[in-house]
């Protein structure tokens, strides 16, 4: 069996007057057991060069309401770039340049068609990595 | 400036060469390099079965369209435990027990709260909110 994990890593000696520091790590498993995910995208590139939408994971393409993850990564530098991260047609979120992002994903089809939606904040070159682990 | 530091590390033997990425992030305040997010909230909660929860709410102007960021963790140990997670009524998706997540989150409007519903039993919950700013309710 495939062994997948993600760890994550929260800290600040300043945000607070006590050092925070939280550390979780998690083993990727199939939705209600413990069978490790077997299918990955691998890891991948992509450059836009308009702000048009666009759609990086298709729901049909994946089992609804499994235990999908999704990886993203903002590779820019210029502070002003960003990624939204849309949901079916819903705004989850912007991820600036160097922000990466980790979560569940449910490839929906049968109440919303949950695609995986990005959109730059702009028509200069964006360039994001992305990864998804999928049952 | 608050600096805080968000770091992740993917490994997995799925392939035929190893997995293995690493980063890290500085929670900045939107499009910005200079300031960095200075405030949050953190917190445990037990989320019982039957109802779905406003767990982050959007309507507040501090939170549209920055660059906050939220963790969650499922602390549940049952395998079959697991808890939805919903903006604006779309599923996102479903956080097992023992997976975490963060995300950006944007808060477009009134009706972008961060919901959670608890499923098959009650579901134990970490969270952390890193953000601008959160408009207190005048007692």
């Amino acid at each position: 069996m495939a062994t997948t994990t993600a760890t994550i890593t929260l800290s600040s000696s300043d945000l607070l007057s006590d050092e925070l520091s939280l550390a979780t790590t998690c083993t990727l498993t199939e939705a209600g057991n413990s069978t490790g995910l077997i299918s990955t995208s691998g890891l991948g590139r992509k450059t836009t060069a308009s702000a048009s939408q666009y759609t990086l994971f298709a729901a049909a393409d994946y089992t609804d309401d499994k235990a999908h993850k999704v990886y993203l990564k903002n590779t820019e530098t210029a502070a002003g770039l960003y990624f939204l991260i849309s949901i079916h047609d819903v705004e989850v979120g912007r991820i600036y340049a160097g922000d990466w992002v980790f979560l569940p994903w449910s490839a929906d089809t049968t109440s919303d068609n949950a695609d995986f939606k990005i959109t730059p904040s702009s028509s200069a070159s964006h360039t994001l990595e992305y990864m998804l682990f999928a049952e | 400036m608050a600096t805080t530091t968000a770091a992740v590390t993917l490994t997995s033997d799925l392939l035929s060469d190893n997995i293995s990425v690493t980063t890290d992030t500085t929670c900045m305040k939107g499009g910005t390099t200079a300031d960095g997010l200075d405030q949050m909230d953190m917190g445990y909660i037990e989320i019982a079965t039957g109802d779905q929860y406003d767990l982050f709410d959007a309507d507040n102007a501090l939170n549209k369209n920055k660059a906050n960021k939220v963790y969650i963790s499922n602390d549940s140990t049952d395998e079959t435990y697991y808890v939805t997670i919903t903006i604006d009524a779309t599923v996102v998706g479903r956080l097992y027990a023992g997976d975490w997540m963060f995300i950006p989150w944007g808060a477009e409007d009134a009706t972008a709260d961060i919901e959670i519903e608890a499923i098959n039993g009650t579901n134990k919950v970490s969270y952390a909110y890193f953000h601008e700013g959160r408009t207190l309710i005048a007692s």
